[in-house]
């Protein structure tokens, strides 16, 4: 390789660090053509993995099974805040089975992270003690036996009070171009909104949980994490240890949606149990556990004040947002909506972090963004109506296509076009005629709403290709597949570059022993991340594969061509198997490594798309049904559209149910969450999902290397709220002050 | 005494749930712990041909009764079904999946032509995060050779 460093911004979630990227100058870089002829990417293909998930063979770290391995049990706080007065760690420690027992005070091998337990619990849900022994049960005894006593101490989880008595995770923030006060006295139209979201639980199927296991120093640890890589570094830092020391194993993820990162208190505790016991010792989280502690996207209050003109030109946008942090964690970018989605001189956008007796809050999907989006896009309806405008035409007249917080241009935009076309697969132009009365009494509407979300990628990214004599090619990447189906994006991408047919690629991850860095799932950056990285790969193997090809042969490499397994010279003369050449490399293999170059200076990458949602309201019941959500997003160029409509679909749905049903409902009297289980936290069942119609502009991003991929694991759930508050608003003509549409929401709202 | 998978299973409950013995003792770990209480089907198995979420059942309880599990179920008589599920993409992460064959199949079996409501009422035990639903409906239909 020839390599060199470049400075470059790299991103995450909005947030940009200046980082020195390895290039390496052999990497393929030129890309594929709007129209280039492919014979794989963007036809769709089965998961690699699909017939060994359907006959339930994958294991997942919950599953993990070791000799002589411990279970962990965690007492957690039952109160929202108080301080423990007594705790009994040696009666934990002398109950049959109970093999080790940390508490806040107890002395720890790991250095950083402290402290790992809580002496002063600050939520509900919050570790105190962790006990590992021989058996679950055994374990959850040595849990009863540490007697927990508690002063119970005062609490606060009302985002109001929070904000009265200014108590914040981190200082209010106070973003602002040209002046929205002034513009907003002087324009032609203004509205005002109020709007509330809620908290919003991940909510896993397979909970957080890791297994630790040590010899001598070195560990390994099967981690349920989006990063294994981040949990690499966690373990190695807090244990102090070589990074080759750790290896971590991610192989299967029962759904993590941005809960799962690094290594989380679970691994770590594992860990330090395993230690102090000489044994392998295993933590998973029972449901409530995961319901209180997993993570949640946090609620919010923001008021949206905005001008325009009488043509629909908007000139102020002043916002605010009350965000109910918990305990802390990143201020999401809840106002970037605000900032960004529409062509606007004067913008002020505050956002006050609210600390509350809750965890902190994490990412979940589209974190800050998709709150953001949910009422920022009912006030854009709410200015429409002012003007007497069509909504979908207020967001045309106000497109841009420059990114206004970084003054640069965007790398590819197709909005104009994912509105047309969500417009004509929606019926869009007919949309009034939906709220004739209609024989079966329901209120029927039709909203929509916009979305912007990053979503480029961006190194560091890496793969390696090996080709062996058999003619199959294993691809090892660093990624972990959470179940968007990115180890069969990179087959497909692998296969297309090597000109081998779909089943003689396989592609490992899952691992951090073979060191291949892969970037965290999350984000919508694995796919533009690691496709350019993997195509690279492919490619230095497939140049030594021609070179090869034409020793044998006898004719000069530039004359041969590679295509589904076969090997033609440009003349017709020679028409071979792969194999054919490959077969002489005996024991011999032909390796390639590839890298993921930085984007290019001068551009932001986002992804946009816009959706529209058409409801059923029973006024009587108080009842919201989605009859149908149709979604256009401009990602690029779609590697696999079996498993990229997947991923749409389950945002649509999990971006449906913060809008009819999820909320994560705190008891203000005690500051307990009430409904942490899945009996009472209502995710969707299959007898709630509408009809689901999807497209995208299918427009490759030409400035992105190599593939013109961009991500899609966020940009599906942002925009569906505020479609669906819009489409009821239009339904109904009121607007709900707060999500989710719950029946008594809905009753109260049409009172 | 369990029979499971059509093997008899000489173990010792100690007032356990079917899941936990599934699971700790015989190792078929492809029945899933999710919630525990019943609410997600992860842990669907079945008892005399009836599906049952075996995280609500005790071990005793099941004895003298014929258990089936996904690892039953996937040499033969599953098959239709895991094959759509696979071409038709009806799942992501994968961790729900085997119950929500299992659930699967014995709808076939019962209704070997589901309509669309008949689908979502045997179907809306078995909860999936990531949302296959719009394909795991697909499948069935396919398995049904209605699509």
């Amino acid at each position: 390789m020839t390599a060199r460093f470049v400075k470059t911004q790299k991103e995450m979630e909005g947030r940009y660090e200046d980082v020195w990227a390895l290039v390496d100058e052999s990497d393929e870089t030129t890309s594929w053509k709007p129209d280039a002829d492919l014979s794989l990417v963007g036809q769709p293909a089965p998961r690699q993995d699909g017939a060994a998930r359907a006959a339930g063979r994958v294991r997942f770290t919950v599953d993990v099974k070791l000799a002589g391995m411990l279970h962990a049990a965690v007492l957690r706080s039952p109160v929202a805040h108080g301080k423990v007065r007594s705790l009994d760690l040696a009666a934990a420690g002398a109950t049959p089975g109970v093999r080790g027992v940390i508490g806040p005070e107890s002395e720890l091998s790991l250095t950083t992270r402290a402290p790992l337990l809580a002496a002063e619990p600050a939520y509900a849900g919050a570790a105190i003690a962790v006990v590992a022994a021989d058996t679950l049960e055994a374990a959850l005894a040595g849990v009863s036996a540490l007697a927990l006593d508690l002063e119970v101490l005062p609490h606060l989880v009302d985002m109001q009070e929070g904000l009265n008595e200014q108590r914040f995770t981190k200082d209010p923030t106070d973003e602002a171009r040209g002046d929205a006060e002034a513009a907003l006295a002087a324009a032609a139209v203004t509205i005002e909104c109020a709007l509330e979201t809620p908290a919003h639980v991940q909510t896993p199927l397979e909970p957080h949980a890791a297994v630790a296991s040590w010899d001598g120093d070195e560990l390994t640890a099967w981690v349920s994490t989006q990063g294994m890589f981040a949990a690499r570094e966690e373990l190695a830092k807090a244990f102090g240890l070589r990074k080759d020391a750790v290896r971590v194993r991610t192989e299967f993820v029962g759904g993590g949606f941005g809960a799962k990162q690094g290594a989380g208190f679970e691994a770590l505790a594992a860990a330090e149990l395993a230690r102090i016991t000489g044994r392998p010792v295993q933590l998973v989280n029972d449901r409530h556990a995961e319901q209180l502690d997993g993570g949640r996207r946090a609620a919010t209050r923001q008021t949206v004040r905005l001008g325009a003109d009488r043509d629909g030109t908007l000139t102020a946008i002043d916002v605010d947002a009350v965000v109910a942090q918990g305990q802390g964690g990143w201020v999401m970018p809840v106002l970037i909506p605000a900032q960004t989605l529409y062509r606007c001189a004067n913008v002020r956008a505050l956002t006050f972090p609210v600390k509350t007796n809750l965890r902190a809050q994490n990412a979940f999907r589209a974190p800050g963004v998709m709150e953001g989006t949910a009422a920022f896009e009912q006030a854009i309806d709410e200015l429409a109506l002012a003007l007497e405008m069509d909504p979908l035409e207020l967001r045309r007249k106000n497109h841009i296509d420059v990114d206004q917080v970084s003054g640069l241009p965007y790398s590819s935009k197709q909005l104009l076009a994912c509105y047309d076309r969500a417009a004509e697969l929606a019926g869009w132009a007919t949309r009034d005629e939906l709220r004739k009365p209609q024989p079966d009494g329901l209120l029927r509407g039709m909203g929509c709403a916009t979305q912007i979300w990053w979503g480029g990628g961006g190194p560091p990214s890496h793969a390696t290709v090996r080709l062996d004599a058999d003619g199959n090619a294993t691809v090892i990447t660093g990624i972990q597949d959470i179940g968007t189906g990115t180890l069969t994006s990179a087959q497909i991408v692998a296969a297309e570059e090597l000109g081998l047919p779909l089943s003689h690629v396989r592609v490992v991850g899952g691992d951090t022993g073979p060191n291949v860095y892969g970037p965290v799932s999350g984000g919508s950056q694995t796919t533009p991340s690691v496709m350019p990285a993997v195509r690279s790969a492919a490619a230095k193997v497939r140049k030594t594969l021609l070179q090869l090809a034409g020793d044998v042969f006898e004719i000069g490499a530039d004359d041969l061509e590679l295509r589904n397994g076969r090997i033609r010279s440009n003349d017709g003369a020679i028409d071979a198997e792969v194999t054919e050449v490959t077969e002489k490399l005996g024991d011999a293999t032909i390796d390639g490594s590839g890298s993921r170059g930085p984007n290019p200076d001068g551009f932001v990458v986002h992804t946009f798309g816009c959706q529209i949602a058409q409801v059923a309201v029973d006024a009587a019941l108080g009842e919201v049904r989605v009859e149908r959500i149709v979604a256009v997003h401009d990602v690029g160029r779609i590697v696999n559209p079996l498993t990229a409509s997947s991923q749409v679909e389950g945002g649509v749905l999990q971006g449906m149910a913060f809008a009819l049903s999820e909320e994560f409902i705190v008891d203000p009297t005690t500051g307990v969450p009430v409904n942490a289980h899945l009996d009472d936290y209502k995710i969707p069942t299959i007898a709630d999902v509408p009809e689901i119609i999807i497209d995208y502009p299918h427009v490759p991003d030409g400035n992105l290397p190599t593939t013109g991929t961009k991500g899609l694991g966020e940009p599906p759930i942002i925009p569906t709220a505020a479609a669906i508050a819009n489409a009821f608003a239009h339904a109904t003509g009121r607007r709900a002050a707060a999500l989710p549409l719950t029946r008594a929401r809905v009753l109260e709202t049409l009172a | 005494m369990l029979e499971v998978n059509g093997q008899t299973y000489a173990v010792a409950p100690r007032g356990r749930r079917l899941l936990a013995v599934l699971r700790d003792d015989l190792e078929l770990l492809g029945t899933k712990l999710a919630c525990g209480e019943g609410a997600c089907g992860a842990c669907a198995v079945l008892l005399d041909g009836r599906p049952v979420n075996s995280c609500l059942l005790l071990a005793e309880a099941a004895a003298g009764h014929e258990i089936v599990t996904i690892e039953g179920l996937s040499t033969g008589r599953a098959a239709a079904v895991q094959e759509a599920f696979v071409a038709e993409d009806a799942l992501q992460c994968g961790f729900c999946t085997p119950g929500q064959i299992v659930s699967a199949t014995v709808l076939l079996e019962r209704t070997p032509h589901p309509t669309r409501e008949e689908i979502h009422n045997a179907m809306a035990g078995n909860l999936c995060r990531c949302g296959a639903y719009p394909k795991i409906e697909r499948a069935i239909l396919r398995a049904a050779g209605e699509a």
